[in-house]
């Protein structure tokens, strides 16, 4: 036994009730959310089995609805970035309505294809339009000596397609009327076929094969467009409409881009339908059996899928809260359970009910967020492989992972409230006696 | 003014279909620095009496004033904030956090004060050397022995300085030698001018404290010298508990 002289050990009386400063109360619960904290990460450590079973229900649920809305916002993107290419004054006179529901199917299938009589109905009796440009393409091998690329998109067209869509020539000339007229054996060709093939040469001159015999010499470059879906768009070569109807066949049908000038879309749109109803010899009761697309149709569509994406998203959202909710309660539950005895000793000593509803939803919240922590790195993970390993780019945004620090943090809040409230709730002997 | 004014408390638990009577009237007073033994069998109330001392439990009737205040008037807030502040408390089962270090259990009254962490850490070391541990602080309580375990609760009882040391059974889970260095430690913090209740059914520790109150089926029926009540007892108990008792007694005497 210590003899050293101590100081005397109880006070002399004075009134029970204790005034607290506002400034001792802060000083309180600070003192008590400290030790909060560091109990329940000692909780947590000392059940690592428990706590890591939790906390990866959590994460995968977490990571879940990231990807989820990942992939949607990459989705969108791209399709913005595919639109504004296109400009929003262009028309598309087609076979299909775009952007129509599966049921019109049956109505727009047995409609004629755009031919080229069309095309030059268009081109010959509209006023209106700044720049018409037939579009028709097919995926070929390109070869240039004794090296092939597949996949290349090969396009046929005519003058008008470098104002209809916003290409830029880097180098030589594009396509001419004559080239139509003749059907010439020339291409322009992407980026991607200059790098593929022409290292160190001069591609201006040379002569490529595309597809089984159409062989063509080389009059101009495109500058590098980059990529849109994560697809290249620069690995193309563009050829006169008219050569690539001898080589490909004129069956798949043509889709004609009509650039209105800007502030006239709707008048061009019905210049532009007037001139080909009048091509196709419809009598006025006769319905369109061709139709004028305006991007926004597209747009729509688009937008109805995303938002399937987005509510199946937040289901899997709702879904994934729950399940991991239930899971930090019912660890909670096990955790007041286990302590009942430590409540009750907490609260001999002082400790008030918020005092024990703070450390349970501290837990709660600690549980929640390491997991919600844990989705977020395992999400940017797989952001990380399906961007270099699938051409959809990913990337995953701040405020995805505020937003899911945040969001577990509240489930945390939400779940352990009713645990955590059963354990300040009980009445301290009865916590004290708990066997 | 006394510290604790029992004015006719009376205690009864509702089981539903019978209502049982826990405490039936209890009335005496305690002074400040009084060293006072509460003896009873195991059924008799005490543990009931320990409650309500404790401001763990309120009476069902009659009037509980600690330093002139009646305890029943007071929320539940401030009922936690009395025991924090006058109550020290050391149970039967130590009741130490198991994950805590010795040092950090101390501590914990403290932090429900709001006492920062150098100056909680400072009066917990004292509390410790008090109790002869200064050497056992970083040790968690499977590492301490059964009397160090209950050193340690006495030093996180007195850590508040509270105007009341309220043990039950402090010595019920130890080996009789570990027992008597506690009961030491007691007597010696009671030489300081602590007010102690202490609760037990066994007399002979009864009858080491200065003043014994007897309960007997929620009835005080002997208040006096610790030494009185417990020889009082082993006579109710009949000529063979005397007879222990005073060999007890002697031997005890006897040991140093």
């Amino acid at each position: 036994m210590s003899e050293a002289a101590l100081p005397a050990l109880q006070r002399p009386e004075h009134d029970l009730r204790p005034r607290i400063s506002w400034f001792g109360k802060v000083r309180r619960v600070v003192n008590e959310l400290r030790d909060a904290v560091v109990q329940a990460a000692v909780s947590l450590v000392s059940h690592k089995l428990r706590a890591a079973l939790t906390i990866m229900g959590i994460a995968i649920g977490i990571m879940a609805v990231i990807i989820i809305f990942m992939v949607e916002a990459g989705m969108s993107s791209g399709f913005a970035k595919q639109l504004s290419t296109l400009g929003p004054n262009t028309l598309f006179v087609h076979k299909w309505k775009w952007g129509a529901s599966g049921n019109d199917w049956w109505k727009y299938k047995d409609r004629p294809q755009i031919s080229t009589l069309d095309l030059h109905a268009l081109q010959q009796n509209t006023t209106l339009p700044l720049a018409i440009a037939p579009m028709i393409s097919t995926n070929a091998t390109v070869s240039y000596g004794s090296r092939d690329v597949k996949g290349v998109e090969v396009r046929g067209t005519v003058d008008g397609y470098l104002d209809a869509t916003g290409w830029v020539m880097r180098r030589g000339r594009f396509l001419t009327a004559l080239d139509e007229e003749l059907g010439a054996n020339v291409c322009i060709i992407g980026a991607d076929i200059e790098d593929a093939f022409f290292k160190g040469i001069d591609p201006l001159g040379e002569t490529i094969r595309a597809g089984p015999n159409l062989r063509c010499s080389i009059i101009g470059i495109f500058a590098r467009k980059g990529n849109s879906f994560g697809q290249s768009q620069d690995l193309r070569i563009i050829v006169p409409l008219s050569a690539f109807m001898r080589t490909f066949g004129s069956k798949r049908g043509l889709v004609v881009a009509v650039v209105a000038p800007e502030g006239k879309v709707r008048e061009t749109e019905d210049e532009v339908t007037a001139v080909m109803r009048n091509a196709r010899h419809l009598a006025p009761d006769q319905e369109e059996n061709f139709s004028v697309n305006r991007q926004d149709k597209l747009l729509e569509s688009f937008n109805g899928m995303m938002m399937a994406t987005n509510v199946t998203g937040i289901l899997v959202g709702i879904i994934t809260a729950l399940v991991a909710g239930i899971g930090i309660m019912n660890i909670l539950l096990v955790s007041v359970k286990e302590r009942t005895r430590e409540i009750g000793v907490r609260r001999a000593l002082g400790a008030r009910r918020s005092t024990i509803l703070m450390q349970f939803l501290c837990e709660a919240v600690m549980v929640a967020v390491v997991g919600g922590l844990f989705g977020i790195s395992l999400a940017s993970g797989l952001a990380w492989l399906i961007d270099t390993l699938s051409p959809m780019p990913a990337t995953i945004d701040p405020r995805v992972v505020i937003g899911g620090v945040v969001g577990s943090a509240v489930l945390g809040v939400v779940f352990g409230l009713w645990p955590a409230l059963s354990a300040a709730l009980l009445q301290p002997i009865e916590a004290l006696r708990y066997e | 003014m006394a510290l604790i004014e029992l004015d006719h408390i009376v205690k009864t638990y509702d089981l539903g279909l019978s209502k049982v009577p826990a405490l039936r009237d209890i009335h005496f007073n305690i002074a400040r620095g009084e060293f006072v033994a509460i003896v009873g069998q195991s059924g008799s109330g005490k543990s009931t009496l320990m409650n309500i001392l404790g401001c763990l439990d309120t009476p069902s009737a009659g009037q509980y004033r600690l330093s002139g205040r009646d305890v029943s008037t007071l929320s539940d807030d401030e009922l936690a904030d009395v025991r924090n502040l006058e109550i020290g408390f050391v149970f039967q089962s130590f009741q130490l956090l198991p994950r805590a270090s010795a040092l950090e259990n101390v501590e914990l009254p403290l932090i429900y004060r709001g006492i920062g962490k150098k100056d909680r850490r400072e009066r917990a070391i004292d509390a410790m050397r008090l109790v002869g541990l200064e050497d056992r602080m970083k040790h968690k309580p499977a590492e301490l022995s059964g009397g160090q375990r209950q050193r340690v609760a006495i030093a996180r009882a007195l850590v508040t300085q509270p105007s009341l040391l309220l043990a039950d059974e402090p010595t019920g889970n130890l080996d009789s030698k570990t027992g008597e260095e506690i009961v030491g430690l007691f007597l010696e913090l009671h030489s300081r001018g602590n007010t102690i209740i202490l609760v037990t059914h066994e007399p002979k520790l009864a009858a080491r404290c200065p003043r014994a109150v007897r309960i007997v089926d929620g009835l005080v029926i002997a208040d006096g010298p610790g030494r009185d009540v417990a020889i009082a007892n082993a006579e109710a108990l009949g000529a063979e508990a005397l007879a222990q008792f005073l060999a007890a007694e002697k031997a005890q005497g006897a040991r140093p």
